[in-house]
């Protein structure tokens, strides 16, 4: 029998089909985010069914998360992004007590126990900053989209300080910045090093090791080491972090 | 006319009023169907969910109509004092006096969240230079500015010093519209020098809420509240000014008599509240909803206008409450996580939300916690009210706040802690992390969110906060 995770996140909807005999993934995928976000969904998951050869009989149960979770119908259940993304890095990084996830429209930090149970967690909730959104308005002003913005981090000889709160603020910062003619690497790595202290800020003052980075951001280069370097500690990402969250919702479709 | 607890929207209630005046349904002259409110403009009724019990019903009907009693009142020659910022010392005062009614401007807050923005009072507080960047109690300024939600004061009177810094700047715009204000000081609270005389202020004893009563509580240590005797002095003396202000706005003398009544009167209301508490916090359904408790417990500020109604409304509240517990009735289920809420909301709408997503309150600090206090009886009058105004939560460091709240947490069997705070508001910018941070360190999960007076379009992102939180308590039940 299939367990089906599906995170409904602001950005995309991401699917993840587990064996439940062998809890391992059958198949997974992910498709940008849109208004009909059910018939998105759904699309996915015949397209991940049909791939792999599987009948939609054989699913067990469907768990949905993230942001539209509500609107997927096909769920059995919903459960929070919060709850879904400790479900998931414990299965991928077992020994994790502190989760620092980067998604489109939030971030969050979540603090495990020794066994993997979630005891904390606090996420942002002001505006973009800190967030996926502010990177990607970003790369649309620096015109190298989100792959070429972390390689553009990697290139700069100083970060910029990028100081405004708010996104909106920040693009009218990084325009003046370029009319001073700031680099554009200089900009890229001010503005990781920017999400990086808004996120770390969240923790206060604990932070237990090891961490685990996950969400869609966790792919753009550079930002693991930005986080990194704001937190002191290391910083690991797990595979795939874009799918913890439909893990994690996957995982817990199987009980 | 009892039925199982249960929460009715608008529509229902207006209903089982039908019913319940058919059979006879005895109610003040202030009482009637909800929703006539909604029908005057108070939109967001029409969104919210109520206790069906007609202890409700009378508990709305006398919040939604204190704009009637106000102007009846000034109709009716009484002198009429705007209590600002204070939350619960001057109008025990101001009550104090037979020919004056006592009510808090600041309350104005909650108009643009009942009337939907129709009200339009944060646009003209915006046009007067006070926008978003403050507490929306700016909505006060624009009531002000339109002279349409409360008759003007015949004397105002609001404290500075240890405040919030918006509240003064807004207060401060409100003089400058032409509404004088007798300024009061209340300092920072501070612990006693080891030369200098400590004086104990009311909340600080080992706690036991109910007291006097059958009560399963444990007794829970309460962090200690003192003050330097200057202080107490001081604030005394600040207090006799507005003694004499409002002596001159009466034509008679406040006598200390007089106002150790009103101190036995206001107690009598505070006894009341802190049962109803207990009673509903404790139990193990909720017997009340945490909307129409929070709305209870804002009642205690000034009376909502009458002082008298206001407690037989708490008492009525109360008999409900005791009843449904003994006949092991309530709301939510048993498993509900049981959330400590600190800040009321700008936006009603979400204690019901909270509701919705699996928690229930048990456990609440809404700024005024000293006006939860009974205010000391065995001493000199104004030496209790100084007193008592010095325990005020936002003139003391948040480390205090966060004392009574960890306590309060363990006294009623609180799981988690969701710090709700005021888009703009200056007192809970730093007060939400250190009583966070207080409580973490403890180990209970903690969440904060941002409510703005109309919150729908942020539903979902509170809902998510407040599920995950709920998920967090029932997680670590399991282990």
């Amino acid at each position: 029998m299939i367990a089906v995770g599906i995170d409904a996140g602001s950005r995309a909807i991401k699917i993840v089909l587990l064996d439940g005999e062998s809890r391992e993934v059958v198949a997974a995928g992910q498709v940008d985010q849109g208004i009909e976000q059910e018939r998105l969904a759904m699309d996915l998951l015949e397209r991940l069914l049909a791939e792999a050869g599987l009948a939609r009989e054989s699913i067990k149960s469907v768990i949905a998360t993230g942001y539209g979770r509500n609107l997927i119908g096909v769920a059995d259940r919903t459960v929070t992004e919060i709850t879904c993304h400790a479900r998931g890095v414990r299965h991928q990084a077992p020994h994790a007590r502190t989760i620092i996830e980067i998604g489109g429209q939030d971030s969050k930090l979540i603090r495990l126990d020794a066994r993997g149970a979630v005891q904390d967690f606090a996420m942002n909730d002001r505006c973009a900053a800190g967030t996926g959104r502010f990177l990607e308005v970003v790369a649309g002003r620096l015109g190298d989209g989100l792959n070429g913005l972390g390689k553009l981090a990697a290139r700069a000889g100083e970060a910029a300080t990028i100081s405004s709160m708010c996104v909106v603020f920040a693009e009218t910062e990084i325009i003046g910045l370029l009319a001073a003619g700031t680099p554009p690497e200089s900009i890229a790595a001010g503005v990781q090093a920017t999400i990086a202290s808004r996120v770390c800020a969240m923790a206060g003052r604990r932070v237990d090791e090891p961490v685990v980075f996950t969400g869609g951001v966790a792919l753009i280069p550079g930002m693991r080491e930005a986080l990194s370097t704001r937190l002191a500690r290391p910083v690991e990402t797990v595979p795939d972090p874009r799918m913890t969250g439909a893990l994690g919702a996957a995982l817990i479709a199987m009980k | 006319m009892n039925e199982p607890p249960r929460q009715l929207t608008l529509a229902q209630w207006d209903e089982r009023h039908a019913r319940l005046a058919a059979a006879g349904l005895r109610e003040p002259a202030y009482g009637g169907r909800l929703g006539r409110h909604f029908e005057d403009g108070d939109r967001r009724l029409s969104r919210l969910k109520f206790d069906n019990s007609p202890a409700a019903l009378r508990l709305w009907n006398f919040l939604l109509s204190e704009e009637e009693r106000l102007f009846a009142a000034r109709d009716a020659g009484k002198k009429i004092v705007g209590t600002m910022k204070d939350l619960g010392t001057v109008p025990v005062m101001a009550w104090s006096l037979p020919e004056v009614v006592a009510f808090y401007p600041d309350g104005a807050w909650w108009i643009p969240c009942v009337m939907e923005l129709d009200d339009r009072l944060l646009a003209v507080a915006d046009s007067l230079g006070v926008n978003e960047s403050f507490c929306p109690v700016r909505a006060m300024l624009g009531a002000f500015a339109t002279k349409t939600k409360f008759p003007t004061p015949d004397l105002l009177i609001s404290s500075v010093g240890a405040t919030c810094d918006d509240f003064s700047a807004i207060a401060q715009r409100v003089e400058g519209l032409g509404h004088p204000i007798l300024w009061w000081e209340i300092p920072h609270r501070r612990e006693p020098e080891l030369d200098e005389e400590a004086v104990d202020l009311p909340g600080n004893a080992d706690l036991l809420i109910g007291s006097g009563e059958k009560s399963p509580l444990r007794r829970v240590a309460f962090p200690r509240l003192r003050a330097p005797r200057s202080q107490v002095e001081f604030v005394h003396g600040e207090l006799e000014r507005i003694r004499a202000a409002l002596e001159d706005l009466a034509g008679r003398k406040l006598t200390d008599a007089m106002l150790a009544d009103g101190i036995a009167i206001a107690n009598e209301n505070r006894r009341a509240l802190a049962e109803l508490r207990r009673v509903v916090f404790t139990a193990p359904l909720a017997p009340l909803p945490s909307l129409e408790l929070l709305i209870a417990e804002m009642l205690i500020i000034h009376f909502c206008s009458d002082r008298a109604e206001c407690l037989e409304v708490l008492k009525e509240l109360l008999a409900e409450a005791r009843r449904r517990v003994e006949n092991r009735e309530g709301h939510f289920s048993l498993d509900a996580a049981r959330v400590f809420w600190v800040n009321p909301v700008a936006d009603l709408r979400v204690m019901n939300l909270l509701e919705a997503c699996g928690g229930r309150v048990c456990g609440t600090d809404y700024l005024f916690s000293h006006a939860l206090d009974e205010i000391p009886e065995a001493l000199p009058p104004m030496e209790s009210l100084a007193r008592s105004a010095l325990a005020d939560p936002m003139a003391g460091p948040a480390r205090d706040r966060a004392g009574r709240i960890l306590a309060e947490m363990a006294l009623f069997g609180a799981e988690a802690i969701v710090v709700s705070r005021i888009p703009g508001a200056s007192h809970c910018a730093t007060e939400g992390e250190v009583i966070a941070r207080e409580a973490r360190r403890r180990g209970w999960p903690v969440i904060e969110i941002e409510v703005p007076p109309v919150s729908d379009a942020l539903s979902p992102q509170i809902a998510g906060r407040l599920e995950a939180l709920v998920e967090t308590v029932k997680a670590r039940r399991s282990r």
